[in-house]
């Protein structure tokens, strides 16, 4: 009985606490690259996603170069893209490939793996008070099946026909049939390996958070004393582990169609005249699949850029996050409907009206929880003691960004105005506003506020500031005048606006639009060179809680090593948000509750 | 008692059946439940090969089926996963989400019963508007259409 | 001190604990399960979905009504049958192997994993059985006035609706004969079942290791044989799943 106690113990160790020991002999390897450390994997992802966001946004720039100055030709073009861009003028057919691998790595690479990766592999187990994730092993593989899938994604770029150009949404038949376009060949196989493999980091990677949240936080640290970032990763890691399985059923579905002659989503197809032998599926039946999986993965997008806002926004206000439970509750409503709505981006296809109203009805719903977020940041702010940090302004744009995208949102919801709004650049308004610039607002907030805590120093605010103000109003700039041009009926998807009677009053539009987004990827850049200088230049650190946060990350030595806590893990005594309570600026997490203290 | 693994997320040991009675009764109770199935499946099977079956008494069979396969699903991750002695937090962290199911399930089936009658419909347009259907191709000839 | 007493009186939600009194291990199984439920009720739910969008399906009782040796004999459903009780057979002794973890019994642990390999391999060769049979099997199907005789793929199957035959071929005169099936009938039976194979193929592979390891001596060493436990969980999962692909391709 005796070994099998020793057994045990050892078991006990290897499985749960201790893994600093081992922190003090790390190669390079270890350490750097097959780390096994959350944080170390965080930055992985931040940096993966970055690299990504770099290419994901010059793509672009490249195809505004087009929108903007049709009649133009660049010859610098022809020597970066080769005989896609012959003459110095972008192909359609690559013009089309561009559109869906921005769309593609932006919202899948960018704001999915590269926002809720980052920050829930490094704020998790900072925030409940935890070593490491529960599975560090599972953890290390999610990164790399998120980097194999980079890298397939990344060499579809280069293939004969290029890469996928059926849309982000892969809509068959142009994904199904092979000989569709260009790009539905061997690029799109590749579109669909690559998503198989990120589907399966996306897996790994939530159940980790899931279990890790569920069992691993720290004495006191009850569900509701936790963190707004922790409830909004928690419900993303749900919504990814409920909603990428039935995109992987779809795509195993295309796969079939489109390698072994089933018609799961082919029927009544006629290609150059020729008939095809494909009957009795529906292309309808993949945009529900998709969409199940689509629509919460915008959510899986906005979620952590709503937690990193409350709690960027209530740091730097000094005052609580206003209505701590109603903030949770609208989460978890958000996350409900998230599940419900999926159709209302189906209104035109060919969906039965009636089923239509019942997803009217679910979407308009989905206003009144994002109302409570955003009024309760709002008093948040109210009367705070504001500290004007890059991450503050990034939080207060966000809240901005989400209230101006979040209302075009109701229009679209209504699928009567929808009918006339939709596929034009109403909605590529709407959706860049509310979750693309809007996730990368909370993204920015995020980083800017977490840098001293991944790197031990600060990013220069100088920089920080003007990255802020050209991202905001450049962003503003560039969407703002794409609802009137979408009112006015303008399709998006299209290569060329020049041939348009209608649309050649916007020309001019479109050349400024085009150009300002130059300017806003430009300032891009500058946030990339503050990040790189900065990893090495930037101010050192000294103080252990620099924005005098309650959180338990601040608790952690200024370089916190693998384990995270040099002696014990700290017990939790409150919530999180006790700011300027009782005369006190804050209150840390781990001070017990005063006999005198006042409840708030 | 067995020996015990304890790690900080364990709080007690959970007890375990002694006997195994309660596996076998499943057993016994998931096999009955297959049998009527079957039964039912053959009825169905009887009424099909009448001239004229009756379609709302195939509906309530094939509903009924529906039923009983739920509750072997039931016994399934009750008794055989063990569900039914975890803690009620798991519990309902399990069987909370599968409500998803429900608004999945009626939204798709309704739109695909949406998409036959269209299709029942547009069948009745005028031929002009309508492209002629493709004979369905003898098993050579799709081979051949694969390769070309 | 009793367990209810333990229950009642833990602040399960307020840290330091699982709130479901279980390691990190089994939470993370059962969520992977129900995401894989996910998948393969996408998969089952697109199957309705289309089968609600045509005027006619399948009869599954005309497609799944023989038996290996059998000849032609008629017997519907009593192959499904033999394959649904040996997974459901394969399930109580993954069970009883689980409840012999519990008790720290490896020879137990041992002989009902080894029952359970051989019950899954028992599945996986009926499949290859019916699936060889169906994709052997020539049926007699008019097509544009002519009989062909084709076999069932994902691609085509002689299941469609009857109608009077009214060619020359004096084995059909006077007779009702098959014309072509819906495509998604072969489609989604194939996928379906090969994807459930596929996790049942997976399931045995689990199983094996997990026998090795027990044979070995791993879980008496460590102390617990949660492993097995885990293993159990997928392998009751894939014998769920069977439940529904059992209802949905041949009994509905």
């Amino acid at each position: 009985m005796s070994t099998t106690v020793i057994l045990q113990e050892s078991d006990v160790q290897v499985g749960y606490d201790t893994h600093q020991e081992h922190s003090h002999h790390e190669s390079f390897i270890t350490k750097y690259v097959f780390s096994q450390d959350h944080k170390m994997i965080g930055k992985q992802f931040l940096i993966t996603g970055m690299i990504w966001a770099i290419i994901g946004g010059f793509f672009s720039v490249i195809f505004r170069l087009q929108l903007g100055y049709p009649e133009s030709t660049f010859p610098w073009l022809e020597d970066l893209l080769g005989h896609w861009a012959k003459g110095g003028k972008l192909q359609p057919e690559f013009y089309y490939a561009l559109v869906t691998m921005h769309g593609t790595i932006l919202v899948f690479f960018v704001l999915t793996a590269g926002l809720s990766g980052t920050f829930a592999n490094f704020l998790i187990p900072l925030q409940i008070g935890a070593r490491d994730m529960a599975s560090p092993l599972l953890n290390m593989l999610s990164y790399w099946f998120f980097f194999s899938a980079s890298i397939v994604m990344m060499s579809s770029l280069f293939v004969q026909t290029g890469p996928a150009s059926g849309g982000w949404t892969i809509y068959p038949p142009l994904s199904a049939l092979g000989d569709a376009s260009s790009g539905s060949k061997i690029g799109m196989d590749l579109w669909l390996a690559s998503m198989a493999m990120f589907i399966v980091s996306q897996l790994l990677a939530g159940l980790n958070y899931i279990s890790t949240i569920l069992n691993l936080r720290t004495k006191g640290m009850s569900m509701t004393r936790m963190p707004l970032t922790i409830w909004a990763l928690f419900f993303t890691a749900v919504l990814g582990v409920l909603s990428f399985p039935v995109l992987l059923s779809g795509a195993i579905l295309l796969l079939f169609d489109r390698n072994l002659g089933t018609s799961f989503f082919l029927s009544d197809i006629v290609v150059n005249g020729k008939i095809l032998p494909n009957e009795g599926g529906s292309a309808i039946l993949f945009q529900h699949l998709f969409w199940f999986l689509g629509h919460p993965e915008v959510y899986i997008i906005i979620l952590p850029a709503m937690g990193i806002s409350s709690e960027v926004l209530s740091v730097n206000s000094r005052k609580p996050i206003f209505g701590y439970m109603a903030m949770v509750g609208s989460l978890f409503a958000i996350a409900i409907l998230a599940f419900l709505v999926w159709a209302h981006h189906m209104f035109v296809t060919g969906l039965n009206p009636f089923l239509g109203a019942f997803f009217v009805l679910l979407t308009l719903l989905i206003a009144v929880p994002s109302a409570i977020k955003v009024f309760n940041w709002l008093t948040t702010l109210w009367r705070g003691n504001i500290r004007f940090t890059p991450a503050m302004l990034y939080a207060i744009g966000f809240v901005s960004m989400f209230i101006s995208g979040g209302l075009t949102g109701i229009f679209l919801g209504n699928s009567s105005l929808d009918i006339h709004l939709h596929d034009t650049y109403f909605i590529i308004a709407h959706f860049h506003i509310v979750m693309g610039v809007a996730g990368f607002f909370g993204m920015y907030a995020g980083v800017y506020h977490w840098f001293p805590k991944m790197y031990g120093r600060f990013l220069n605010n100088t920089m920080g500031y003007i990255h802020f103000w050209v991202t905001l109003i450049g962003a503003y700039l560039i969407f703002w005048p794409m609802h009137y041009e979408g009112l006015a009926g303008m399709p998006r998807r299209y290569y060329d606006f020049s041939g348009w009677e209608s649309f050649k009053m916007f020309a001019g539009l479109n050349q400024f639009i085009s150009f300002i987004s130059i300017l806003v990827f430009a300032a891009q850049l500058l946030f990339v060179f503050n990040f790189v200088y900065s990893i090495f230049k930037g101010r050192k650190v000294t103080t252990q809680n620099p924005w005098k946060a309650n959180t338990l990350e601040w608790t952690t030595p200024i370089r916190p090593g693998h384990g995270n806590w040099e002696g014990e893990i700290p017990e939790v005594y409150r919530g999180a948000y006790d700011y300027g309570k009782d005369g006190r600026d804050f209150i840390p997490q781990t001070e017990q509750i005063g006999e005198n203290e006042s409840h708030h | 008692m067995s020996a015990e693994f304890l790690t900080q997320e364990i709080t007690f040991h959970p007890e375990h059946d002694e006997t195994t009675k309660p596996i076998w009764r499943t057993f016994w109770i998931l096999s009955l439940l297959t049998g009527i199935e079957l039964t039912i499946g053959l009825i169905i099977y009887n009424i099909h090969k009448g001239d004229h079956p009756n379609t709302s008494l195939v509906l309530a069979f094939k509903g009924m089926v529906c039923i009983l396969t739920l509750a072997k699903a039931y016994y399934i991750v009750a008794v055989f996963m063990h569900l039914g002695s975890e803690l009620r937090n798991m519990i309902m962290t399990i069987v909370v989400p599968l409500g998803l199911f429900v608004w999945f399930i009626i939204a798709f089936l309704w739109d695909g019963n949406s998409w036959k009658n269209l299709r029942n419909e547009y069948n009745g347009m005028p031929p002009s508007q309508q492209l002629e259907k493709p004979a369905q191709k003898a098993p050579a000839a799709i081979e051949k259409g694969a390769k070309d | 001190m009793s367990t209810i007493a333990v229950q009642q009186g833990t602040k399960w939600w307020s840290g330091g604990r699982s709130p479901f009194n279980a390691n990190y291990g089994k939470v993370m199984m059962w969520y992977f399960l129900m995401s894989d439920a996910f998948t393969f009720g996408a998969f089952l739910i697109s199957y309705g979905t289309i089968r609600f969008s045509v005027n006619h399906w399948v009869d599954p009782n005309h497609v799944f009504n023989s038996f290996p040796f059998a000849g032609h004999t008629n017997l519907p459903l009593a192959f499904v049958s033999l394959m649904t009780f040996i997974l459901i057979a394969s399930s109580v002794t993954m069970v009883l192997a689980v409840h012999e973890g519990h008790k720290m019994n490896r020879a137990g642990v041992e002989k009902y994993m080894l029952m359970t390999i051989i019950g899954g391999i028992a599945f996986l060769s009926c499949q290859a059985w019916e699936w060889t049979h169906m994709l052997t099997g020539q049926h007699p199907v008019l097509v544009d006035g002519v009989v062909e005789y084709w076999n069932t793929t994902v691609a085509h199957n002689p299941f469609g609706p009857e109608v009077a035959y009214t060619g020359t071929d004096p084995l059909f005169i006077g007779k009702e004969i098959a014309t072509p099936g819906p495509i998604a009938f072969g489609s989604y039976f194939f996928e379906i079942t090969g994807f459930h194979g596929f996790h049942v193929f997976s399931g045995v592979i689990i199983n094996i290791v997990m026998y090795l390891k027990t044979k070995m001596k791993h879980f008496e060493l460590r102390g617990h044989y949660e492993m097995i436990e885990k293993a159990g969980l997928y392998w009751h999962f894939v014998d769920l799943v069977w439940v529904f692909v059992f209802l949905c391709f041949y009994l509905i």
